[in-house]
């Protein structure tokens, strides 16, 4: 069923964009149904996760361009991880676990713009071009907004990490 | 090189985008400097992290709500189609029409407006059922003068007295 191949990994690519799981659930909610209404429309040649992936990916676009999620928290990813990653190294999996959630500060840290640009291009694994073409905005300009973004995580990474040796 | 513009190089550099001279470069640079070299260490653990970026499981609940959607579609109403462009000729004429309506709800000489238009309204219905009338003598004269014309064909025609 639709619901049990799919919510997963729409549910996450909600969450990474949106930043708040209640926001999310809704957004996944959203696109499910906009799923449902468009079935009709599918053509049966095509690859039917990369057609559905292509309606979530453009709904979550035309939500953030509407609303910018401008005044939606954030959350503490923390909350969600899975918990202590099931990992065989319960040490290695607790600095991991730490890493991620500094991260993930430090993601929230971003302006939106930028956020969005390293969310496609650093954990979705989009191509400079393609996310320029989803951004509906010239590659330069997605690349140096790339560029400044993991420049900008790295410093507040490395501050952190300082401010953490300093106390 | 400065600080500054080897900050600037280092994700080209971690991506392997520079040329051969900047490259050396941004090297020559990484090994006098710890600030730059620490945050090129910053910059590949944050690559790292971000690629192996977890996947959370979403509530049990919201899978009911997703499963539940088919059968709510129906019922749901998106009022989004009334923020369609295309509609505004129709808000437009509609705000006009309670513009003038509103005039003429909220008149002091209300009753002297409908007397008016009830004026106009008999003597355009009066106007229309004399036009009519005199469509109705107009064909009236026209079916005449076409059996006329006939009758005169005929007269004129030597194979109609022939059949005859």
């Amino acid at each position: 069923m639709l619901v049990d191949l799919y919510s997963k990994k729409i549910f996450n690519m909600s969450y990474q964009f949106a930043g708040s799981f209640q926001e999310a659930e809704d957004l996944t909610q959203d696109i499910f149904l906009k799923l449902h209404h468009s079935l009709a429309k599918y053509d049966f040649k095509k690859n039917f996760t990369a057609w559905f992936l292509t309606i979530a990916k453009n709904y979550l676009i035309d939500e953030y361009r509407r609303t910018k999620w401008e005044k939606k928290k954030r959350d503490d990813f923390d909350e969600h991880l899975p918990s202590a990653a099931a990992a065989d190294d319960p040490e290695l999996s607790l600095v991991e676990e730490e890493k991620r959630k500094v991260l993930w500060e430090a993601l929230n840290r971003l302006s939106n713009d930028m956020r969005l640009a390293i969310i496609l291009k650093e954990i979705q694994g989009k191509k400079y071009e393609e996310v320029a073409e989803i951004l509906d905005l010239p590659v330069g300009t997605v690349k140096s907004r790339i560029n400044r973004g993991r420049l900008q995580l790295a410093k507040i990474l490395r501050d952190r990490k300082e401010s953490a040796h300093d106390m | 090189m400065t600080c500054d513009k080897i900050e600037g190089l280092l994700t080209a550099y971690l991506d392997g985008e520079l040329g051969p001279e900047e490259k050396s470069a941004v090297e020559q640079h990484l090994e006098i400097c710890p600030d730059c070299a620490s945050l090129l260490s910053f910059l590949k653990s944050a690559a790292e992290s971000l690629v192996r970026f977890p996947e959370v499981e979403p509530r049990a609940s919201l899978r009911e709500k997703l499963y539940a959607i088919p059968a709510r579609k129906k019922f749901r109403f998106n009022p989004d189609f009334l923020l369609k462009p295309s509609l505004q000729p129709v808000y437009a004429a509609a705000t006009v029409f309670l513009i003038i309506f509103s005039f003429y709800m909220f008149n002091p000489d209300k009753k002297l407006i409908n007397q008016a238009v009830s004026r106009q309204f008999h003597r355009g219905y009066s106007q229309f059922e004399k036009l009519y009338a005199k469509a109705g003598s107009i064909t009236d004269s026209l079916g005449a003068y076409a059996d006329s014309v006939l009758v005169s064909l005929k007269k004129i025609n030597p194979l109609s007295k022939k059949e005859e």
